[in-house]
This record gives C-alpha cells, structure tokens and sequence, in this order.
C-alpha cells in the first residue's frame, strides 16, 4: 500500500539546508497500525506530512496505492487525501463555530460523487461509530477535549478511508480522553484499517503492531510489536 | 465542491461574525444608495426638463437675435446679455408668409417694478401679440388675454402671472383693478394659471403680459424683437421648418454666408437635447463621485478579507488536509466576498429608493416643485452587477491568498 525508497526531504532556509529525512525506505501494508517515534525534531512529522500527500519528497520514490507521488498533480494529490486518507491531529482541528455535524460532513463536502443525503447517512454513522449521537448537533467548540477528538476521528472515518495518519492524537487529552481515543483506533484497526501513528508516548505507540523509530531523519529502527494486549491493560490502569 | 456548499460556507462565516460583515457592508451600503439616489434624480431632473420644454406650446423653433458661430448648442450672444437689434418687424412678416408656418409671434421682453397699493414686486414683463397666450400655452385661468385688436388700439392691460398676482393683491381677486409699471397705469384682464419654472430655470408665474405695442414702444422704446417664437405646420418636421425659417430670416437680413447669421434658430427638440445633455453631463458627474464611494467600499472588502484569511489560516490548512483544492478554497473566499457586497447591495438599493421616495415628497410638498418620481430599473440593475462585481474585483486578491496557503504551514499557524 505505500512504498518508500530512499526519500530525502532537505530544507533551505537562510542558505542552509537541513536534512530532515534521509534515504528513508520502508513498506507499509493494508491493515497494518505502524507507531512512528523519535525525539522532537527527528523527522518524524516530516514523515507523516510526505506519507500523508500534504508536502512532497526531495528526492527518492513514494508509491501510494500504485500512484507516484512524483506524478501527480496538487490536485491528484487533493483528491487522494479526500478519498484515500483520513487525519486526525493532536489539536483536533474542529472549526469550533460550526455542529458536529458540520464538522463530519466536511471531507465530503469536497466529494462531488457523493449525493447530499448519502452525506447525513455517512456523517450518521461515523459519528455514531465514535459514540457521539447525541452530540450530532451540539457546537464543536463546546465539547470536552476526549470529544473534540473523537468528532476528529468520525470525521477521519467518514469517507471509509485506506489509511488513517494520526498525529500525537492523544498529546492534548487527559489519560482517560486518550485510553477512549486509542480504544477507537485499536477497533478500527480490528475492523481492517491501516492506521499510521506519530507519537512520543511508548505506551500509545504499543497499541500498534509495527514500530519505526526515527532519529536525525533516518530510519534507526523498524520492528514488530507483539505485545499489545499487556500494553494495553497497563494504558488502562 | 459543490456551488451550494461553498455558499452555505460563506453564509455562515459572514453570518458568525455579524457586527464585522455589517460594517464591511457598510461602504457598498453608501456607494450603492447614493448611485440609486443620484442616478433617480438624474431621470427626474430629465422628465422635468421634457415636461417644461413640452409644455411651452408644439411644434415651436425660436428666433434667437444674435448668431452662435461654433457649434448648434453654443450661446447666441443675445442671451448672454449683449443688446442686438436684428429681430425686426420685415421679419414677422416674410415669415408669416410661408405655408410651412402658422404661426409667427414676436416678443420683447424686460423687468420692471409693478405696484398696486403699498405691494410692489419685481416682474419681467413680456410685450407679445393676442395669438401668443394659445401657441406658448400660457392659459389664462381667471379673467382673459387680451387679444390682437387690444394690441393695435395700444390698450393698457395686463395679464398677470399667479404669483405676482398672489404678492400684489394677496387673495383680492385683481381683475379689473389698476397696477402700475414704470409708471404707467394698466388694467389687469386676466390671471395665468399657474405654470411652475420653465426651461433655463425663468419662472413663468411672476410674470406682467402686455400688449406687444405697448411694451415694445412705452416701456421698451425699441422698435426690434428680442426673439420669435414660429409654430411650425403639422404637415412638416420641425427640422425643415427650422430650415426654411433660417433661409428667410437669412434672405430678409440679405445675408449669404452662414457664418455670419445674425439670429439663431432653435427647435424645441435642439432646447431638449441640450438640456438633456447637461444634466446628462451632470448625473455622470455625480455618479463617478458615487462610483468612487464604492471603490472605497471595495477596499474595506478587500481590507477585511485579508484579516479572514490571516485569522482563518488554520481552516484553510485543515479544508486542505482533507481534500479542497486550491479553488475549492478561492471559491469559497470568493463566495464570501461577493456575499456580503450583493447583500451590501441589496441593502443599499433598499437605501437609496427610500431616499429617492423622501425626496420626492420633500420636494413636491414642502419646496413645491412639479418634481417626477424617477427610480430607473436600470440603476437597480446596475446597482446589483456592479455591488457583485465589487465582490469579485476586490476579493479576487485575498481569496488567492487563501488558496495559495501552504497546508502544513497553515495547520501550524498560531
């Protein structure tokens, strides 16, 4: 499902250029949950930024879905984030003026194939899938912090996407928000989703199967987790 | 994105921050109300002058003493105060000869002090012959003109405007009673319906007729015309009247150049274009100072949009993440934009007719003037392309600001 090989990513600023990535080469399959770690300023979020279509490599090769990156246009790479990706950030990002509802909807708002009350069913169901019925109306900006993110999460979830990149998704929540949130992305995990984590915290990392850790830009290690269900009941404590 | 949507987005950004998208409004809401206000009493003003000139009788061309070298709408030098005597008696006569003509009346005109009692006014006076009450409209409303044997046997009478009428004998009936002007004694005959002011602003109801010997030799004492008004035959187009009345007048003075005409001939439709395009000129000229208002607008649009943009940054990162294009995200801006001048509009034309509405009442029923109500559709439909279009010129900039937005670094903006 998604292919690196040697990705460089370099910034100039002020004539001097930083190596945020380099020759990074991994594989992710379908239904995989990879945790990407490493200290701040390791390249982590440059990672997600290029996997995730919203800034391109310097150089080497990333293949999403049998699609170059190098070949498409801002708006192929637009259209791929709507129909193929979901995101779900540490900040939420609600438009906090506006319902649930609206909030849901909003990635489909941008889908010209899918009719206005295919829309409701679908922002329905997402948002009953976070638990948050009641809330279908309720104003974004007067929810609590765990419920902001899981109105993130149903709006990830709405357009039924391949992968689903979450940035630090717990980084802003009290430990009982953030064992809700990583509760939801275990199931939607369970149910087939690949899910791409960027976090700093071990024990949410080890909800996922797979963990890259990333220092200086380079892949320093990328191995398989297999404890998860000890990881788990020790996050719940 | 779907039309519907991005106006929906835009609806309720500009509903979410009210107090802002009014005062935004507020410049379109001026521009636009002061286009409809002045381009009304533009039309106004102009179905006024029609009516006035109408009003001066059918079917007339004017003998103007005096030639007007450059041009058919430049002054003869007679209206600009300057004595000449070309207009004379051979004049009405060679006229009153052609078939084409059926009607000829000269006149001469001048202001004197009238006095009845302890009142006295000043009036202009007009010396004009019995038939000239019928061919210039002047109707006399009570009493009656007098007529072309009064002329000839010098009677002293007079018929008077309504308001000199009204300042001299207050609501005393003055038929029959003496006035005076420049000393002489007249007998009022008639009173003048009220007739309002004419074309060139004279005002047709503080006015002395008299027979046209008396005014021309007692209170004159000049033996030229200082114009001719010529009724033109139904059979024929003022044009080719106004024609041939230049080649008499010009082979009675025994001119042969043209440039040399010592009179000017003028029909009715010269006088309505003329004015027309004054206050043609006019209502272009207040409108540009309009327009200029709605350019100010425009800006504060522009100006406001800019710090949407700024303050929206984040949205506009997020909209990007998942899945708006670059003109999804103009679009919307655009939308935003174009909504609140349309509405700014809208608003505006309301402004304006109401304005345009209290004027005319003000004018009508306090300063009293024959005012016609004029709100032209084609100002409204101005009004409206030229608000929306403000939206799409001055929004065009900060929506493509928006839509250029780096999507990492928008998420990131504090």
């Amino acid at each position: 499902m998604i292919h690196l090989k040697n990705l460089e990513k370099k910034y100039v600023d002020d004539g001097e250029t930083t190596n945020a990535l380099r020759d990074v080469s991994f594989e992710i399959k379908k239904g995989e949950f990879v945790a990407i770690m490493g200290p701040s300023g390791s390249g982590k979020s440059t990672l997600l930024h290029i996997l995730s279509f919203l800034d391109r490599p310097t150089n080497g090769e990333y293949v999403f879905n049998g699609k170059s990156i190098s070949e498409l246009t801002d708006k192929e790479m637009a259209h791929i984030r709507n129909k193929e990706m979901g995101f779900v950030f540490q900040s939420f990002n609600l438009l906090s003026r506006l319902s649930v509802f609206e909030n849901v909807s909003m990635p489909l708002m941008y889908s010209l194939d899918i009719t206005i009350a295919k829309r409701k069913h679908l922002v329905e169901k997402a948002v009953a899938s976070v638990g948050l019925t009641e809330k279908l109306y309720a104003e974004a900006g007067k929810l609590s912090g765990g419920q902001k993110q899981r109105v993130a999460i149903a709006r990830a979830l709405v357009n039924d996407p391949d992968v689903i990149f979450a940035d630090e998704p717990t980084g802003n929540l009290d430990s009982k928000s953030g064992a809700q949130v990583m509760e939801i992305l275990h199931d939607l995990h369970e149910d087939g989703h690949t899910i791409i984590l960027v976090t700093h915290e071990t024990y949410t990392s080890e909800f996922a199967n797979r963990l890259i850790h990333i220092k200086d830009g380079l892949v320093e290690s990328d191995e398989p987790i297999k404890k998860t269900r000890k990881a788990r009941s020790e996050f719940f404590k | 994105m779907r039309t519907q949507d991005s106006i929906k987005i835009a609806l309720s950004s500009v509903q979410h921050a009210k107090t802002r998208s009014f005062l935004t409004m507020l410049g379109i809401v001026i521009g636009i109300s002061s286009v409809i206000l002045l381009m009304s009493i533009g039309n106004s003003a102009q179905a006024l002058i029609v009516n006035q000139v109408k009003g001066v009788g059918s079917n007339l061309i004017f003998v103007i003493p005096g030639g007007s070298k450059s041009g058919r709408f430049s002054a003869p030098a007679s209206s600009q105060g300057v004595i000449i005597k070309t207009l004379v008696k051979d004049d009405i006569s060679t006229l009153e000869r052609n078939a084409a003509i059926t009607g000829v009346e000269p006149e001469v005109r001048g202001q004197a002090k009238i006095v009845y009692g302890n009142n006295d006014t000043t009036v202009t006076f007009l010396g004009v012959r019995g038939n000239f009450f019928n061919i210039r409209s002047y109707n006399v409303d009570r009493g009656r003109p007098f007529t072309n044997s009064d002329v000839e046997s010098y009677e002293h009478v007079v018929v008077l405007g309504s308001e000199t009428a009204k300042t001299l004998f207050g609501n005393y009936d003055p038929v029959g009673k003496s006035v005076r002007l420049k000393d002489i004694s007249f007998r009022v005959v008639g009173i003048l319906e009220k007739k309002g002011v004419g074309a060139f602003g004279i005002d047709q109801d503080n006015l002395a007729v008299v027979p046209l010997t008396v005014g021309q030799k007692q209170l004159l004492g000049i033996d030229y015309y200082n114009a001719i008004t010529v009724q033109a035959s139904d059979a024929y187009t003022p044009e080719f009247v106004k024609a041939r009345v230049t080649s008499i007048v010009r082979e009675s003075h025994r001119i042969t150049d043209p440039n040399k005409d010592d009179f000017t001939v003028r029909t009715q439709e010269d006088i309505l274009s003329l004015l027309g395009n004054i206050t043609s000129i006019l209502t272009l000229f207040l409108t540009s100072i309009a327009f200029i208002s709605l350019v100010v607008g425009g800006i504060g649009i522009m100006n406001i949009m800019l710090v949407a943009v700024i303050e929206r940054t984040r949205e506009i990162g997020l909209r990007k993440a998942v899945g708006a294009t670059n003109s999804d995200i103009l679009q919307q801006f655009l939308w935003e934009s174009v909504i609140l001048t349309f509405f700014g509009g809208l608003i505006g034309i309301f402004f304006g007719a109401l304005f345009t509405v209290v004027l005319y009442f003000i004018l009508v029923y306090f300063v009293q003037i024959d005012w016609v109500f004029a709100l032209p559709m084609s100002a409204i439909w101005l009004s409206v392309g030229v608000s929306t279009f403000t939206g799409i010129l001055f929004g065009i900039y900060p929506s493509r600001e928006a839509a250029k937005k780096n999507p990492i670094e928008a998420l990131r903006y504090e």
